[in-house]
């Protein structure tokens, strides 16, 4: 046997086994990605802590009830509309809004707002994406003209702007598109308008992914096998395009929830009377100078939560390809 | 009138460093929630619009600038005098003041008058249910005359002719309105002029409109030419410009005002930063009396508010004190249709709060129709009331959808009879004139039910009731029983539960330390005049 050759075996190791490797020396992303799923399950236990703690839903009002605080009966709202605020009570732990609801309760359920219109957004913006950068990069030619067209006309628009005008004008009437019909105060209307702004902007970058991968030897080998133009996308391009997806998934869940609160506070978004984070600010936003926490609270809560996936999402694009120059422009 | 009750205002331009000489005059900013409804005395029917449109066109009578009752009191306008009314009460002669002149050097003449109402009609005004008593007017609303034969003119003597349908006590409360206030032909007949409202006969101008956001009001330079004529209870301006910005943020607009940086608001001081107000700016800041009523409409004509009993728990449900605490304890709780200090006006409470007995008249009724849509507007505290309110009637067991629009277009869009789903939701009215006729007649009468600008929002349709309501109105307030039977119509129409009435609302004034606060007043009709703001 020549000298230098290991009598064992090399295993082989799985790419993913290998990211996520790297992705464990990362620390700071690693507690990131664990500080998320925490706030997700605290956000999730929303009805544990309302039904056991609060006694309470999210949009009950409570106006003219008392609560008991250190054996005192104490009004929920004064009568001269002054809310509870915030002290080490089971109820009422952040104090009450002026309409007497539990701004803890609110807090929890609107974080599961915010995050599930995050993540859902994110999807629809993902699929919409992949589809699309698949036919632009694979067909180019006019494909990819009209459809590069339709994303600039998409990208021309503020996010901001486009996403207040669409949630605006869905907002009474709703969607209503033969077969697919939503109602206005529906929790999908504001999913799918973040998802669809976003579209360009992930689905640009792919495109490029796409058009250099088109030109490599295993697509013109998989051509010359015959196989079809869907089995060379799904089989032979998106799994080389999975590990960009995947990062860009995750960053575009942040910009979601920003997004979401942003369209939110200006009455664009979630509808009332439900809570995001966003609509808590709005509603806390004429409470500013006298029950500060109302807004401080969750818009700290989404920093936080925008922040972790920032870091996680960065640190899995590091770990997934090191040579990686993604980034989610906007 | 109806109060969005506040324009946004975000002013924070030059207007609060104008000068403030002894002799009047200078530049002042007001912030306002809500823009107001229109800029066009014929179709604005909002508090914020005709607190901005007093000023600026005068009617052929008007209201005395004075506080209180006093403020109620009729008095000649662009008329010289009070008119002539013929013994049977149907017939009103007026004579124009000579050599008045708009506020672009045009002569006022007699003719324009008559214009202005057709334009009620042509424009489909709220107001325009008030002018029908005037002969020819329902035929020329109906397309099937092309003038109103009740009005004749002469513009070379001013002398106005008006013939009614029948005797009407309120008829020269009604020529004190801004409905009725003379506008030149130039002015568009059949549209809302807001992007370029018509010349001034009043003390201001709008010199410049920025709907939604901003409007600016200066000193009409021809305003001279009314008061030569004699027309000396129409005040003069007492600044130079006003401008008027919208802010959202009403405790911002308190902060501004506070810091000196806005010198007005024209909303309440809210809840949360009343205390606060009161008891450090105590020199600059006082409660208004006003004479309103807040409640929650319900649609008559559909299910499930079709059905008396599900109105009458409702009534039941709806707790006034809490409604009050939502408003930082501003509100006189209240049940009924007319508010104190109405004449008519007898307080009783059909409906004393109990969510048990609302309960059992639903399970009584058994809707089968349980989505209802719940309307209000984006400003805070009726965004809160909105919230409460389906929140009710989710636990009495609706399926309750809250839509929430914005203040500058909420009255037209549920006075709209297009708008779908307009089930049930947040409604105000402040009295127009001390009359009881101005919160059923609008409201409530048959003939309210308006394809546009409606104010009839519960499509209230009961003839009974509105031929008592006619009948009434052909008497004086003061002959003796009138009132009473206001009473009884205030009870009849509760007893059929039209509303679910909650409180009458108590407003502020807080001005910035330039302002002359004791010059400063709100009228009981057209809330802050602005021809009583000085700078010190």
């Amino acid at each position: 046997m020549p000298v230098g050759v290991p009598k064992e075996r090399i295993q082989g190791r799985n790419p993913w086994y290998l990211a996520w490797l790297r992705l464990r020396r990362n620390k700071v992303a690693l507690g990131c990605g664990v500080l998320f799923i925490l706030i997700v399950l605290f956000c999730l236990a929303a009805p544990l802590w309302a039904d056991h703690v609060a006694h309470t839903g999210p949009n009950d009002n409570h106006i003219t009830d008392t609560v008991s605080i250190g054996g005192v009966d104490t009004d929920v709202v004064a009568p001269d509309g002054t809310p509870l605020g915030p002290g080490l009570h089971a109820r009422y732990l952040l104090g009450a809004d002026q309409n007497g609801r539990d701004v803890m309760v609110r807090l929890l359920y609107g974080g599961r707002t915010s995050i599930y219109i995050g993540a859902a957004a994110a999807l629809v913006t993902t699929v919409l994406a992949v589809i699309v950068a698949l036919l632009a990069g694979y067909y180019r030619g006019w494909m990819d003209a009209v459809l590069s067209r339709i994303l600039d006309v998409i990208w021309a628009f503020p996010v901001l702007l486009l996403g207040i005008a669409l949630g605006t004008a869905l907002a009474v009437g709703g969607l209503n598109l033969g077969v697919l019909s939503i109602a206005g105060d529906s929790i999908w209307i504001p999913i799918l308008i973040i998802g669809l702004v976003y579209v360009p902007y992930m689905a640009r970058p792919l495109r490029g992914e796409i058009l250099a991968l088109r030109e490599k030897e295993f697509v013109e080998a998989a051509v010359a096998q015959g196989m079809g133009p869907l089995r060379i996308m799904t089989g032979e391009l998106l799994p080389n395009i999975i590990s960009t997806v995947i990062v860009f998934f995750t960053l575009n869940i942040a910009n979601n929830m920003l997004l979401e609160s942003a369209l939110s506070f200006l009455g664009a978004g979630v509808r009332p009377p439900n809570a995001s984070w966003g609509t808590m600010i709005s509603d806390g936003y004429q409470l500013i100078y006298t029950a500060p926490h109302l807004t401080i609270v969750p818009g700290l809560l989404i920093v936080v939560t925008v922040l972790t996936l920032n870091v996680f999402g960065d640190g899995l694009r590091d770990a997934l390809d090191p040579k990686a120059r993604i980034r989610l422009e906007h | 009138m109806l109060a969005a009750v506040g324009a946004t205002a975000c002013g924070k331009d030059s207007g609060s460093g104008g000068s403030s000489g002894g002799g009047g005059g200078g530049d002042i900013t007001i912030d306002a929630t809500s823009f107001p409804d229109y800029i066009d005395p014929q179709l604005s029917y909002t508090l914020e619009g005709w607190e901005v449109l007093w000023n600026v066109y005068t009617p052929l009578l008007t209201y005395k600038h004075a506080k209180g009752k006093e403020g109620t009191e009729i008095v000649p306008g662009l008329a010289e005098k009070m008119p002539d009314v013929s013994p049977d009460g149907k017939t009103y002669k007026l004579k124009l003041r000579p050599n008045m002149k708009y506020s672009d050097g045009t002569p006022i003449k007699a003719s324009d008058f008559t214009y202005a109402i057709q334009r009620l009609f042509k424009a489909n005004s709220g107001g325009s249910v008030f002018y029908t008593v005037i002969v020819g007017a329902q035929d020329y609303a109906d397309g099937k005359a092309d003038k109103i034969s009740g009005i004749t003119t002469n513009d070379s003597t001013g002398d106005i002719t008006i013939e009614l349908t029948g005797p009407n006590g309120t008829f020269e409360n009604l020529l004190g309105l801004m409905f009725a206030a003379p506008v030149p032909p130039t002015t568009k007949l059949d549209g809302d002029v807001t992007n370029n409202p018509p010349p001034s006969s009043g003390p201001f101008v709008i010199s410049k409109v920025d709907a939604p956001r901003s409007l600016i009001m200066e000193k009409n330079p021809q305003f001279k030419t009314v008061k030569d004529a004699g027309a000396t209870d129409v005040a003069d301006a007492g600044v130079d410009k006003i401008t008027l910005v919208q802010n959202k943020n009403q405790s911002a607009q308190v902060t501004d005002i506070a810091q000196n940086k806005v010198d007005f608001m024209i909303d309440p001081v809210p809840a949360d930063r009343l205390q606060e107000v009161k008891s450090r700016y105590p020199n600059r800041f006082r409660m208004e009396e006003s004479i309103n009523t807040y409640y929650f409409f319900m649609n008559t004509q559909k299910a499930p508010f079709n059905d008396l009993k599900v109105r009458q728990a409702i009534n039941y449900a709806v707790d006034p004190e809490a409604l009050n605490r939502i408003f930082g304890g501003r509100m006189h709780p209240t049940q009924q249709i007319l508010p104190p200090g109405m004449p008519g006006y007898q307080e009783y409470k059909p409906y004393p709060a109990d969510i048990n007995k609302a309960k059992q008249l639903i399970a009584e009724a058994n809707p089968a129709d349980r989505d209802i849509t719940v309307w209000t507007d984006d400003e805070p505290d009726r965004k809160r009331i909105g919230e409460y309110y389906q929140n009710l009637l989710t636990q009495l067991g609706f399926n309750a959808t809250l839509k929430v629009i914005a203040g500058d277009v909420y009255w037209a869009t549920i006075g709209n009879q297009s708008t779908p789903d307009v089930d049930t939701g947040f409604a105000d009215w402040f009295q127009d004139f001390p009359h009881p006729d101005d919160f059923f007649r609008p409201l409530l009468n048959g003939k309210s039910i308006l394809p546009t600008n409606g104010n009839n929002f519960s499509r209230v349709n009961l003839p009974d009731l509105d031929a008592k309501m006619n009948e009434l109105l052909t008497k004086q307030i003061t002959d003796p029983g009138v009132e009473q039977q206001y009473a009884d119509l205030d009870k009849a129409f509760m007893e059929q539960a039209v509303w679910a009435p909650y409180g009458n609302e108590q407003f502020t004034t807080f001005l910035s330390e330039r302002m002359d606060f004791d010059k400063s007043y709100q009228h009981l009709l057209f809330k802050q005049d602005f021809s009583s703001f000085a700078v010190k």
